[in-house]
């Protein structure tokens, strides 16, 4: 085999089955030209060193076939790439809050290792972090590939642009202080605010919760709590386990309204008869969590105690006097259950105020539009 | 100051890019073949790489601008393109907006 049918085969092996055969013959007409040119000039044959300078001219193979490739060159092209942008941009931030939140509470509950509990969290963070971008930039691909480009996309209007300073972190601490800048940024827009940022959001943060429900991405700080300079494992009770499906295909019916939300966003009362429904669905959810009333079992040294709560801690009395609970395993097991109750209590108030909001939209005639 | 050569070469490319479809439609009034073309191009100035020339061939060719063949000639096969009816009109079409782009930036500069 010479250099030059080396050399296409290298290309051939790039291009599709039907037009291999002809860029082929085309390529070596034109490898031929060259040389033959090349040999006029200097009047003799080419060395095998020549014909190499020629073909490098020509280009690397993997470049030259990719330059016959239909379709996009790149995974996100330059229309795609400012919306990848955004997403990464606040996906990392989400991550970064999600991660701060839980260093945090790591930190706090007892003189642990904390250079420790830090560097987890950074390895953490990195992981997540890169699956991130992973997801992101395979779904910018599949968009390219298949030429998507949804109406939030294309039909954009300026009022419905708040949403997207969410990846500015300096709107977020705006926000906290209450500027009037910040204020006119996050005030709501009455009911015909586009929904666009809000189910992106909801897409994003479901999506990442999905990728640690399955076991995908690795949050080691949620796993342990720092007691006394020594870590006690966080276990889940037997009712995550029994929940284990629910809970995905909650998570799954959630992104996939958001989707339509994102794709579809005329479909508003069809979307609000989903929402309606996965709030019933979440309430139930809640309701067997709560009923379980054991959700974690914290390990120490042989000692464990229980993350547990009933009725008998929605009391505002046990919310005013969580910081007097002990720094042993007892008092934080007593405090999170404190906490995971009233968590629960507010997670089942929103999922009825969400139910009956989507009800109401249902029940107001001729109402269209995204809502 | 003088000018970064490096950023005039990026902008040099970026300038030249649009107008060599322009060039091949116009080179294409003639029939040729690939190598024929990029001699032609070369000898009026615009140097063309082959791996950008070929598959901008295939892309005119299947959006109807350019016809080809495969004929032999000088004792080998040879695929040559020549302008559609399509491409003859878009050439025109192409070559109004070229003088007129050309005559703002001459009255610009």
């Amino acid at each position: 085999m010479d250099l030059i049918d080396r050399y296409l085969n290298a290309v051939a092996a790039q291009l599709g089955q039907d037009e291999r055969a002809d860029i082929i013959a085309e390529l070596r007409d034109l490898i031929l030209s060259r040389f033959e040119a090349r040999e006029e000039e200097l009047g003799r044959a080419l060395t095998d060193d020549e014909k190499e300078a020629i073909l490098h001219e020509i280009g690397h193979p993997l470049v030259v076939a990719a330059r016959y490739r239909k379709g996009p060159d790149s995974l996100v092209g330059p229309e795609l790439f400012p919306y990848w942008l955004f997403g990464v941009k606040a996906g990392l931030l989400v991550l970064l809050a999600v991660h701060a939140i839980g260093l945090f509470i790591h930190l706090v509950s007892g003189p642990g290792d904390a250079g420790r509990s830090i560097a987890q969290a950074f390895h953490s963070f990195f992981g997540a972090g890169l699956t991130l971008i992973g997801a992101a930039t395979l779904a910018a691909a599949i968009f390219e590939h298949y030429g998507v480009r949804p109406k939030w996309l294309t039909r954009w209007r300026v009022k419905d642009l708040s949403a997207f300073g969410l990846s500015d972190p300096a709107v977020w601490g705006a926000s906290v202080t209450g500027s009037e800048t910040a204020k006119q940024t996050w005030a709501p827009r009455g009911p015909k605010r586009w929904p666009g940022g809000d189910y992106l959001f909801s897409l994003l943060a479901t999506g990442l919760f999905l990728l640690w429900w399955i076991g995908l991405i690795h949050l080691p700080a949620l796993g342990q709590v720092g007691l006394r300079g020594e870590d006690a494992t966080v276990t889940g009770a037997p009712i995550w386990t029994t929940l284990f499906l629910p809970i995905m295909v909650y998570g799954l019916i959630r992104m996939s309204i958001d989707l339509d939300g994102l794709f579809r966003p005329h479909r508003a009362r069809m979307r609000a008869v989903g929402e309606a429904a996965l709030a019933a669905a979440g309430l139930w959810l809640i309701w067997v969590i709560f009923e379980a009333g054991h959700w974690f079992t914290l390990t120490r040294d042989g000692e464990s105690a229980q993350v547990a709560g009933d009725w008998s801690l929605l009391d505002f009395t046990r919310l005013q006097g969580l910081g007097d609970g002990g720094r042993d395993l007892t008092g934080i097991a007593s405090t999170l259950s404190v906490v995971a109750t009233w968590v629960l209590a507010i997670m089942a108030i929103s999922l009825v105020y969400r139910m009956f909001a989507n009800l109401w939209r249902l029940a107001q005639p001729g109402r269209r539009g995204g809502a | 100051m003088s000018v970064d050569p490096d950023l005039f070469e990026s902008m040099r490319l970026e300038l030249r890019r649009g107008s060599l479809v322009l060039a091949v439609l116009a080179c294409l009034r003639t029939e040729r073949y690939g190598y024929t073309l990029r001699q032609a191009l070369a000898a009026d100035g615009l140097e063309m790489e082959e791996s950008t020339l070929y598959p901008l061939l295939r892309r005119l060719e299947s959006q109807g601008l350019l016809d080809s063949e495969w004929r032999a000639e000088e004792k080998r096969r040879k695929r040559f393109y020549v302008l559609s009816a399509a491409g003859t009109e878009m050439l025109a079409a192409l070559a109004d907006e070229w003088r007129g782009i050309n005559a703002s930036l001459d009255k610009i500069l």
